[in-house]
């Protein structure tokens, strides 16, 4: 479904990005693993089209995207819920998800789309008028990924989702994304709580210093010395 | 006395409309770019001459109405073309990079367009069309002059429609979400450059009208309305807070307010001591200003700490 070949993506002289390559397969939930810095949010930004990479190229169900404006990635069916959830702070819940229908025009659908998710995360909907700043975090998660949601897109791409959330809510935001991909949504997820993905994901990669330096299923992600180090090791205290 | 006081605050809200168009003008570029755009206050100028360059050329030639029309009309448009001269120029190239150097070339551009705005019309002082031919009118002990209606009814009048723009238009849905986070902006596909491209368009005709109300008032325009205009802006902009629509109308009232009075007070050479003043205490005390972007931030921030 989407396939990214050697994209390489800097910020002046300084490759963030040093020759990705990986692949997410329809109808999947894949997890991709790697310490600060290793350029995790710069490849999402990058398959988003905000950011243009110096070559490469990533395709998304046989279109090629890289050099189409952020706006054209949207409207092919991806939507990026970023990292540190960036709501809209002084617009109301209703406003942020209106946004997210942004590219949409079909009005009747998108305010059936709205109750839908209204349905689905009741805290958004008690609170549709108050501005999205004044949400907890947990709250701003859902939201954030609500107003992904509403671009109604084949691939949800998210960006430490959990980051800096209760344990409660971490749980609660992966009940949501195997829920959304058992609607059929494929996930492209970047996590640094590898024990939770564990339990969704079906596919693992690892990113360090701008290259995938590892590929494999949730077993072989176990198996792996380094990442049960880096990744699993401290959790067994907890 | 009663009647003093309300005259102040007559005199005060009639030049702070014009303020806070002028303001709201400054605010909206900057909420779209979080750039300060130094050549504001030279593309209103520059609208302002081409007015009074219609006037010194085919002054005689029309009807005094029709003249009046035209002025307000070629000012306008001159500024948000002056704009759309800026934005090319010094914005759009560096949309996402350097701040700083953005903010120089517009500050280049300032000189460029102050310098050919004067070759324009070398005079130091150039009449400008003014609408009405009487100076006042009495109501009871208070004096009402003509221009100041006129710019609080068009104030109002502007005002009403930005908000039904910001508020209840796909534009408007832009423009905000722009203005909130850049880059979420961007996630959810809304088209950052063109969005800026025409937030600040509509950003310069809203100061091109502000321009034009005080230029109404003034009957005149001379080199020195470039720097003036962008300090009122700021001012407004600054006491609102940055970034904050609202905030810059609210900010430009009370600018104007708080001048008429010091001037009833104090005489006229306070006047521009007060304004300033007034900016430093508002940054001190409120660095975010009264009602913008920054201030929110700040009450979020506090409101977490309880």
């Amino acid at each position: 479904m989407l396939d990214v070949k050697d994209v390489v993506t800097a910020y002046g002289k300084i490759e963030a990005l040093k020759g990705v390559s990986l692949s997410v397969e329809p109808g999947s939930i894949t997890c991709l693993l790697g310490p600060n810095g290793a350029g995790k949010t710069t490849l999402m930004y990058t398959i988003a089209g905000i950011l243009r990479p110096r070559r490469g190229s990533v395709r998304f169900g046989g279109d090629e995207l890289v050099g189409q404006s952020a706006d054209r990635v949207v409207n092919r069916g991806i939507a990026l819920v970023p990292e540190n959830r960036l709501v809209f702070p002084q617009m109301s819940v209703t406003e942020n998800l209106a946004a997210g229908a942004y590219l949409r025009h079909d009005h009747g659908e998108i305010a059936s789309d709205l109750e839908k998710l209204f349905a689905r995360f009741p805290a958004l909907k008690e609170r549709r008028s108050q501005p999205a700043g004044t949400l907890s975090g947990g709250e701003q998660q859902m939201l954030a990924v609500a107003r992904a949601l509403m671009s109604r897109p084949k691939l949800l791409m998210m960006d430490e989702p959990s980051m800096g959330l209760a344990p409660l809510v971490v749980e609660e935001i992966f009940r949501i994304v195997g829920e959304l991909n058992r609607d059929g949504i494929t996930i492209f997820m970047v996590e640094q709580n590898a024990h939770m993905a564990l339990k969704v994901a079906h596919k693992f990669f690892l990113m360090e210093q701008g290259k995938v330096t590892f590929a494999g299923a949730p077993g072989e992600v176990a198996q792996d010395e380094v990442i049960r180090r880096a990744y699993l090791g401290s959790a067994k205290a907890t | 006395m009663i009647v003093d006081i309300v005259q102040t605050l007559l005199n005060g809200l009639a030049a702070g409309a014009a303020y806070a168009l002028l303001g709201v003008g400054f605010t909206m570029m900057f909420g779209v770019m979080r750039r300060l755009n130094l050549s504001y206050g030279a593309t209103l100028m520059f609208g302002g001459y081409l007015g009074a360059l219609l006037a010194s050329r085919a002054g005689g030639a029309l009807p005094d109405a029709a003249l009046v029309l035209l002025a307000a009309a070629v000012t306008v448009a001159g500024a948000t073309l002056a704009g759309l001269y800026v934005e090319r120029l010094c914005f759009a190239p560096l949309r996402g990079r350097s701040g700083v150097a953005a903010m120089v070339s517009s500050f280049a551009v300032w000189m460029q367009i102050e310098e050919f705005s004067t070759w324009l019309l070398p005079l130091h002082t150039n009449p400008y069309p003014a609408p009405f031919n009487v100076a006042s009118w009495q109501l009871g002990a208070l004096t009402l002059r003509p221009e100041h209606l006129l710019t609080l009814l068009v104030a109002v009048l502007v005002a009403i429609l930005l908000h039904r723009l910001l508020r209840a238009s796909r534009f408007g849905l832009a423009v905000r979400t722009l203005s909130d986070s850049p880059a979420a902006a961007q996630a959810v596909g809304i088209d950052a450059g063109r969005t800026t491209l025409l937030a600040f368009l509509a950003a310069s005709t809203v100061g091109g009208i502000g321009a034009w109300l005080v230029l109404v008032a003034d009957q005149q325009v001379t080199p020195m309305f470039g720097m003036w205009s962008m300090a009122k802006g700021l001012i407004a902009m600054m006491l609102g807070g940055l970034g904050s629509i609202p905030g810059a109308v609210a900010g430009g009232l009370l600018l104007g307010v708080l001048e008429a009075s010091g001037q009833a007070l104090f005489g006229p050479q306070i006047r521009e001591l007060i304004a300033w003043g007034a900016l430093f205490l508002v940054l001190v005390l409120r660095p975010g200003g009264l009602f913008g972007r920054a201030a929110f931030d700040l009450d979020i921030a506090a409101h977490q700490r309880l």
